[in-house]
């Protein structure tokens, strides 16, 4: 945005305008849009916000999914069993495993 | 129009945004009419029971000599990649702990690294502001490194986090202390998108950490010094999906739980928190706060769900490494690790 001539004409009681006034003008600018930006943003949100569930609807769904998933990592779980899980708890094949150091 | 009058817009621009911001927590606080543990208790839930034989350590893989930043699996979930300030990135047979290469980086100062879906690439940054794409099938150089096969250069700041798309071997997104997110094409080294920098809703301070939802890979939320953790829709680099309040302090680390409907969030506030991705609510706080306050609570470094999502596991800076109990927001204590996590 380029400053206006007449804007930066002296004004009686009022000195020219510094050019560091010039760079606060445009940064200011932005910044004015980038709010108003963020305010329709926030409208919108609050908008969504009005036709939302409260927290507690979508609970029962969630604890009964988290529930149904099989967990190995549970000390108990729904099953089936998965023998696949078997070969992360025997432990590794070669017990000394590989312990060089990347130098 | 004048700089005073510009100078009032601001004045009046400033005012309405804090006025909707504070409408907006109002309203969703009145939303929140229970969470998560509550409502499990009050359905009769009880806590995971683990004994001192579940949970045990099964692997150990030593090798690095520096803390190790991050790690990250392949699909299969047979082999890891580690990265670490010692300059190397390593890759390990999961199962065997064998090592089947030691990658010496570039630059030492590496934060983050990926395994490609198809197993045969992985990626890495950090505090040279790049992300180094490596082949693994690559001939060696004459030194006996393994050749960087791509660049991604165009960050302004360091990377902190880097995640391949799942379903695109050809695509990745980055995090970084420049405040932005960005979407590449590993192939051509192009950014296809950035989300965040001039553009209004992104962060307002560093990208921390990023995580790309499993079930829907066009979504990935990220975590950030601002406090926030914001959702992003890879189409749509205009504007941020939702942000997500509740955090004092800044969100090291963001992970989808499993079923790709919520995230969990790990703070410098010392919390972790799950939030619902598609309505905004924050469903849970996961709080070791003392009750004498004047003990410093540690902070939370990264995090991890089981596959259930039945259990968080969450690294501190004081090193320990707790499990939470999603449900219940119980918590157990594990050792191992000497150091910070």
């Amino acid at each position: 945005m380029q400053a206006n001539p007449a804007e930066a004409a002296p004004v009686i009681g009022r000195s020219a305008p510094a050019p560091s006034d010039t760079r606060g003008k445009h940064w200011i600018s932005a910044e004015v849009k980038r709010l108003e930006q963020e305010s329709r943003f926030l409208e919108e949100e609050l908008q969504q916000l009005e036709k939302t569930e409260k927290l507690s609807a979508g609970l029962q769904e969630f604890l009964l999914k988290v529930e149904s998933v099989p967990d190995p990592l549970l000390p108990e779980t729904t099953g089936p069993a998965n023998t696949s899980w078997d070969r992360w708890f025997e432990g590794p094949q070669d017990t000394q495993g590989c312990r060089c150091l990347i130098l | 129009m004048s700089f005073s009058e510009l100078k009032d817009r601001h004045v009046a621009a400033t005012a309405m945004v804090n006025t909707l911001r504070d409408r907006l927590n109002q309203k969703r606080q009145q939303l929140l009419d229970t969470d998560v543990a509550g409502y499990a208790k009050s359905q009769g839930r009880t806590a995971v029971n683990f004994s001192s034989t579940d949970l045990v350590c099964c692997r150990t893989l030593q090798g690095h000599t520096g803390k190790v930043y991050s790690l990250d699996w392949t699909p299969e979930k047979n082999r890891i990649v580690s990265a670490s300030q010692d300059g190397r990135l390593i890759i390990w047979n999961a199962l065997t702990s064998q090592k089947t290469h030691a990658i010496k980086l570039p630059c030492a100062w590496v934060m983050t690294c990926s395994f490609a879906p198809n197993g045969y690439s992985v990626a890495c940054g950090g505090l040279d502001s790049e992300c180094s794409i490596f082949n693994l099938n690559s001939q060696v150089d004459r030194d006996g490194n393994l050749p960087v096969s791509r660049v991604l250069t165009g960050h302004k700041g360091y990377v902190s986090s880097c995640e391949f798309v799942r379903d695109q071997d050809t695509r990745l997104i980055t995090g970084s202390g420049d405040q932005t997110c960005v979407l590449w094409d590993v192939t051509t080294g192009q950014r296809i998108s950035v989300f965040g920098g001039e553009f209004p809703s992104g962060h307002t301070s560093d990208v921390l950490s990023i995580s790309i939802n499993s079930s829907n890979s066009n979504m990935f939320v990220s975590g950030s010094c601002d406090a926030t953790a914001r959702l992003w829709d890879t189409r749509i680099a205009s504007r941020a999906i939702r942000t997500y309040h509740g955090h004092h302090g800044d969100v090291n680390t963001v992970k989808f739980f499993p079923d790709g409907q919520r995230f969990g969030t790990g703070s410098d506030d010392g919390t972790c928190r799950l939030f619902d991705m598609r309505t905004g609510h924050q469903l849970q706080v996961y709080s070791q706060q003392q009750a004498n306050n004047d003990q410093d609570v540690p902070i939370v470094t990264s995090i991890a769900f089981s596959i259930s999502g039945r259990l968080l596991f969450a690294g501190y800076s004081n090193g320990d490494c707790y499990v939470w109990d999603t449900l219940l927001a119980e918590i157990w204590a594990f050792g191992g690790h000497r150091k910070v996590i």
